[in-house]
C-alpha cells in the first residue's frame, strides 16, 4: 500500500482533491482499456433502445454492472497507487459505494452542471476518476472548485458557463489518471467539443457507516474478494 | 402584468366548416371551446392563452384555432402543427401565419442521427428546413421532444440562435410507450425516478433563446395535486434558466376535472414558494407576454 506524503495529506486537507498520474499504467492500462471498449460496445444497442423509451440519459452511458463483467474493474476498486490514500483518508473504514463505467459523447454542452454530491453532514465520500482514453483540454475533463469541500467555503452558484465557475481549476490528463476528490466539493465535467468521447470510469467511496452497503450487494464477485480487506471494502460481512 | 396561460388546447365539434381528427378521448361530438375556455379563464383572473393545435395538422384542420384567434385577438395566440414529411413545410407555416395570429409550431422529432455518437450534420437534420423558416420568419418554436431526439436539439439551437425556442411541459421528453390516459381522460406519461432530463434538456439552459413551460405536472407526478414530487423538477428549472425564462401554464382542457383550473393557477406557488412576488408574476404572465409578443389588453 503507497500511503499519502505529508504533501498530499495537506493537499487533501486543504483543497480537496489529488491527482494520481499514470496511477494504472502498462498492461494493467491496457487490460482496463480493452474490457471498457468490449463492453461499451457490448451494452451500447442495449442503451440506446433505453434511451428511446426515456429509461436512460442520452447523453452519456455506464456499462451496466461492470464488475461481474471483467475482473480488472475489480482490481482497480483497491489499485495501490490510490489506495493507500483512500484507507488514510478514511481511517482505514473504506467501502465501496459502485463504479460508474462511463462514456461521455461529444455534445455542444457537458451534460451536467458544477454540483456538489453529497452534503457536508455526510460521512466522508470520496470519488476517483480515472481517465481511460487521453482527455484533452475541451475534452470533457474534469473540473473542481479547490476548497469548496469545507464547510463554510463559498456560497457556490452554478453557472450557465462550466468555464464561469469562480475559483475553479481543470484537469486534463493522459490514459489512467486518476483524480481522487471530496465530492462535498463543487465539480463538473466540463464541455466537449474534441469530437471524441470521454472514457472514464468513477469509483465512489465512503467513510463506512453501519449498514450502509448491504452484503447482497456485492455478492455476485464474492469469490474475486478473498482478503478481510477486500470483503470489507465490498461490506461483504455486512 | 397579466396573467397567460401559455399552452392549452380548444376545440370544437368536428364538421365540415372546422374539421379535425378524431380519437376516443376526442370524439366528434366532444367540444372544448374557447368560449369555454374563456369563461373559466375569467372566473380565475386569466387574461390570455396560447392556444396550441391538435386534432390533425393540415391547413384545414386548423380552421378552428384560426377561427378562435380572428374571433379574440387580443386574448389569443397560436401555435400550429406541420405535417410530419411535409414536402414543403416552410410553405405550410407561411400560409398559416399570414397575420392569423398563429406565432409558430410544435414539434416532437428533429430527424437526425438516434445515437449521439454520429456525426451531427445539423443540416442533414428533417428538420433543418423547418428551423431555417423559424430563424428567417420568426416563429416560435414549441417543442415536446421524444426521449430519443433529446441529443439533437442543441446542434439546431446552435445554428439559429435567433429563433424563440419554447419546452412544453417542465422540458420533458417522453420516452418511447410510456403514453397513456388516464381514467380523467388526461395524458399520463412514465417517467424514471431519477430525473434524466438534467442531463439533456435542462442543460439547454445555457442558450438564451431556450424558454421552458412550467406544466403538465399531472402527466408526470406519482402524487395528487399540488404534486409535490415534480418540486425539485422546478427547482432544477428554476436554478438553470431563472425566473425570466419560465411559463405557467395549464394544458386546459385536459386538467377540467381533476385537478380542476382553479387548483393550477397556484401550483407554481405551491412548488415553487420562495419566489418573490415579481417572480411568481413574471412566470404567470409577464415572461408569456414578452416572449411571445402577447398585444395590450
Amino acid at each position: 500500500m503507497i500511503l499519502p506524503t505529508p504533501k498530499q495529506k495537506a493537499q487533501w486537507e486543504e483543497e480537496g482533491y489529488l491527482v494520481f498520474e499514470n496511477a494504472i499504467q502498462g498492461e494493467d492500462l491496457k487490460r482496463l482499456q480493452n474490457a471498457f471498449d468490449y463492453w461499451a460496445d457490448a451494452c451500447k444497442t442495449e442503451w440506446l433502445d433505453s434511451v428511446e423509451a426515456g429509461e436512460a440519459a442520452a447523453t452519456f452511458y455506464d456499462i451496466p454492472n461492470p464488475l461481474e463483467k471483467d475482473p480488472i474493474f475489480i482490481d482497480i476498486i483497491d489499485y495501490p497507487s490510490y489506495y493507500g490514500a483512500l484507507m488514510t483518508f478514511t481511517d482505514h473504514e473504506l467501502i465501496l459505494l459502485g463504479p460508474q463505467v462511463r462514456t461521455v459523447a461529444p455534445w455542444p454542452v457537458s451534460y451536467t452542471g458544477w454540483h456538489p454530491d453529497v452534503g457536508y453532514d455526510n460521512p466522508l465520500h470520496i470519488k476517483v476518476q480515472i481517465y481511460v482514453n487521453d482527455v484533452e483540454p475541451g475534452g470533457g475533463e474534469f473540473g473542481f472548485v479547490p476548497g469548496s469541500h469545507k464547510p463554510g467555503s463559498g456560497p457556490y452558484t452554478r453557472p450557465m458557463r462550466q468555464e464561469s465557475m469562480t475559483g475553479h481549476k481543470t484537469f486534463p490528463g493522459k490514459a489512467g489518471t486518476a483524480i481522487m476528490f471530496n465530492s462535498c466539493g463543487w465539480h463538473v465535467s466540463m464541455d466537449n467539443h474534441s469530437g471524441t468521447p470521454r472514457k472514464s470510469i468513477i469509483l465512489i467511496y465512503e467513510k463506512r457507516t453501519p449498514g450502509r452497503v448491504k452484503p447482497e450487494q456485492f455478492a455476485a464477485i464474492s469469490a474475486y474478494c478473498q482478503t478481510p480487506e477486500r470483503r470489507a471494502l465490498f461490506s461483504l460481512n455486512g | 402584468m397579466p396573467r397567460i396561460d401559455s399552452h392549452l388546447h380548444v376545440f370544437t365539434k368536428a364538421s365540415p366548416e372546422f374539421p379535425r381528427e378524431t380519437t376516443a378521448v376526442c370524439p366528434a361530438e366532444r367540444e372544448e371551446s374557447a368560449e369555454k375556455l374563456l369563461s373559466v379563464m375569467t372566473e380565475h383572473q386569466i387574461d390570455q392563452a396560447v392556444l396550441v393545435q391538435m386534432g390533425g395538422a393540415s391547413i384545414a384542420h386548423h380552421r378552428y384555432l384560426l377561427h378562435c384567434l380572428e374571433e379574440y385577438p387580443n386574448r389569443f395566440l397560436g401555435i400550429g402543427l406541420v405535417p410530419e414529411a411535409h414536402p414543403n413545410p416552410a410553405e405550410h407555416m407561411a400560409a398559416l401565419t399570414d397575420n392569423t395570429g398563429i406565432i409558430g409550431f410544435r414539434f416532437s422529432t428533429f430527424g437526425g442521427p438516434r445515437d449521439i455518437f454520429a456525426k451531427m450534420d445539423v443540416r442533414e437534420f428533417a428538420a433543418y428546413p423547418i428551423w431555417k423558416s423559424a430563424a428567417e420568419r420568426d416563429y416560435v418554436l414549441w417543442l415536446y421532444p421524444n426521449a430519443i431526439n433529446a441529443h439533437l436539439l442543441p446542434y439546431l439551437i446552435q445554428e439559429f440562435p435567433q429563433v424563440r425556442v419554447v419546452l412544453n411541459h417542465l422540458a420533458a421528453c417522453p420516452g418511447k410507450g410510456k403514453f397513456n390516459w388516464d381514467e380523467f381522460g388526461r395524458p399520463q406519461i412514465q417517467v424514471t425516478g431519477y430525473n434524466l432530463f438534467m442531463h439533456t434538456t435542462y442543460r439547454l439552459a445555457r442558450f438564451e433563446n431556450v424558454n421552458v413551460h412550467l406544466s403538465g405536472q399531472y402527466a408526470f407526478s406519482r402524487e395528487e395535486f399540488p404534486y409535490k414530487d415534480l418540486a425539485g423538477w422546478h427547482r432544477g428549472l428554476l436554478s438553470g434558466f431563472g425566473a425570466k425564462r419560465l411559463m405557467w401554464a395549464t394544458d386546459f382542457p385536459w386538467i377540467l376535472e381533476e385537478p380542476g383550473y382553479d387548483k393550477l393557477t397556484t401550483v407554481i406557488e405551491e412548488l415553487l414558494p420562495n419566489l418573490s412576488e415579481a417572480e411568481l408574476a413574471d412566470i404567470m404572465g409577464g415572461n408569456a407576454k414578452r416572449i411571445l409578443r402577447f398585444p395590450d389588453l
